[in-house]
């Protein structure tokens, strides 16, 4: 069977586009966090009619990149087209039911795809400073005018950047899976168990961010509170979360008592 | 770096203050000059320069140093909103809806999408007016609504809920459970010990990349050795 048969040449169009329009809320407008992992991949996944693979790469490229921040001139890794692209990777390389080993392959793709997105992102950012240069500089008066046109001609160019991108990313992306299905079963196995390690990937990166322990008074606290109502009470998630919540809560209201 | 999107952002108040041609030409030349703080306090920076703008249109303070203002507000503010948006609430939000999402609450990005985004509009639209009202007074800012005190108490209700997530891995929905199972407490001092073990691995350095990429590499080791089948 091709890769590459018409129906796939549109959904790779469409998730570009789409793609597209949600890389925009990542600088260039609105910043509603639409453009997070945890909402731009099952997004992704519900569209192409595989919400697992969405649910699975959103949880765990959130907790990878959450705290990767814009500070000052740093520019982050595009968490958006990695995970909108690992999750389009994988729901479209197996028909819309991916199975494990096809979404964790599809997550370390991205790996790649990340030094790349940054480049792109550092390049529209030069681009993007010059615009104010055009506005001082530009002939006459109309000063109001052309400064509307220069900011907000940054958004065809943010959207042009990202649909470009997937553009490349997802053809490739998907010869790579259609290459990977072929691979002995031990590799098949690898990334069963690297998916399901990637969560705690995520946990540990963030808590190392966070705090400077590495055995953490509130990590533990909260890990009592969910073992412990997990196993005694039978209490359900939504419980647990809400109990480790307010735990920790209060005991950030103690330690700033004490101190 | 944001001087454009600010002198769009104030052009509406511009035109308005200054009808002369040539004096309003100028006044949109100067608020294109270096500008970068945090996206969402720009607002509050916004809102104090709107007032300067007008005391400086009607004649009360015609002295006024408005890119004076902008320099002495936009690193506290940047450091500010960094720490605080970009460094709790975002973690903070995303973290709860993470462990939603593995505990089979489809609605977890919504969840994060509603509490992110109520902080987040709230005090952008909030900045503008406080801006305005203290004409930036930045330190009664910072004293009125102890921004500070609210981060650090994110971070640490993070920190619990990252350790509730692994203490409800018995919970977690088919695709995210682990590949070993046994009795409820076990696994999940089993995956303490593996997170905390990955946290010191951790510290001692690596990008997110070279992380996962370790991890595939040592998880094929494991395979072809036939610890895992």
């Amino acid at each position: 069977m091709p890769i590459f048969d018409t129906h796939m040449i549109f959904a790779i169009m469409g998730i570009a586009f789409v793609g597209g329009i949600i890389g925009l809320d990542r600088t260039a407008a609105g910043q509603f966090m639409l453009s997070e992992p945890i909402v731009a991949a099952p997004l992704t996944g519900w569209l192409l009619g595989d919400p697992i693979a969405g649910i699975i790469v959103g949880a765990v490229l959130e907790l990878i990149w959450v705290l990767d921040m814009p500070i000052g001139a740093f520019v982050p890794a595009d968490a958006t087209i990695s995970a909108v692209s690992a999750t389009a990777i994988a729901a479209l390389g197996s028909a819309g039911n991916a199975p494990l080993p096809a979404i964790g392959f599809s997550v370390l793709l991205t790996a790649a795809m990340v030094p790349v997105t940054m480049r792109a992102d550092g390049i529209v950012r030069h681009w993007n400073s010059r615009l104010a240069d055009a506005v001082m500089t530009g002939p006459g008066p109309g000063a109001g005018r052309r400064l509307a046109r220069a900011h907000l001609s940054g958004l065809p160019v943010f959207f042009m950047k990202s649909f470009v991108l997937y553009l490349v990313f997802l053809p490739l992306g998907l010869a790579a899976v259609s290459a990977f299905n072929h691979l002995p079963e031990n590799v098949h196995r690898a990334m069963s168990l690297f998916v399901k390690f990637l969560p705690l990937v995520g946990v540990a990166l963030v808590a190392r961010k966070l705090s400077m322990k590495t055995v953490d008074l509130f990590f533990l606290s909260g890990f009592m509170i969910a073992a412990m109502t997990g196993q005694l009470f039978h209490a359900p998630a939504l419980i647990i979360i809400l109990l480790s919540v307010t735990g920790g809560w209060l005991g950030a209201r103690y330690r700033e008592r004490r101190s | 770096m944001q001087s454009i999107g600010f002198a769009y952002a104030i052009e509406p108040a511009l035109r308005k203050l200054y009808p002369d041609p040539a004096e309003y030409e100028s006044r949109i030349r100067l608020h294109l000059e270096y500008f970068n703080t945090q996206p969402f306090f720009a607002s509050y920076i916004l809102g104090a320069v709107i007032r300067m703008e007008e005391d400086r249109a009607m004649g009360r303070n015609a002295g006024d140093d408005v890119p004076g203002l902008k320099a002495a507000l936009m690193a506290p503010l940047g450091a500010l909103g960094d720490s605080f948006f970009w460094g709790a609430l975002k973690p903070l939000a995303a973290v709860v809806a993470v462990a939603l999402l593995m505990t089979g609450s489809w609605w977890g990005p919504l969840a994060f999408l509603v509490f992110y985004n109520t902080w987040h509009v709230g005090l952008r639209v909030g900045m503008l007016f406080w801006g305005y009202q203290s004409g930036g007074d930045a330190v009664a800012l910072m004293t009125r609504h102890s921004l500070m005190k609210t981060a650090k108490r994110f971070k640490l209700i993070t920190l619990t809920v990252l350790g509730g997530i692994i203490g409800m891995v018995p919970g977690w929905s088919p695709e995210f459970q682990p590949m070993v199972s046994g009795s409820f407490l076990l696994m999940a001092l089993f995956w303490l010990a593996v997170t905390t073990a990955l946290v010191a691995i951790f510290r001692r350095g690596g990008s997110p990349i070279q992380l996962m990429l370790g991890l595939a590499a040592f998880c094929l080791a494991l395979a072809y050795a036939g610890v895992i089948e």
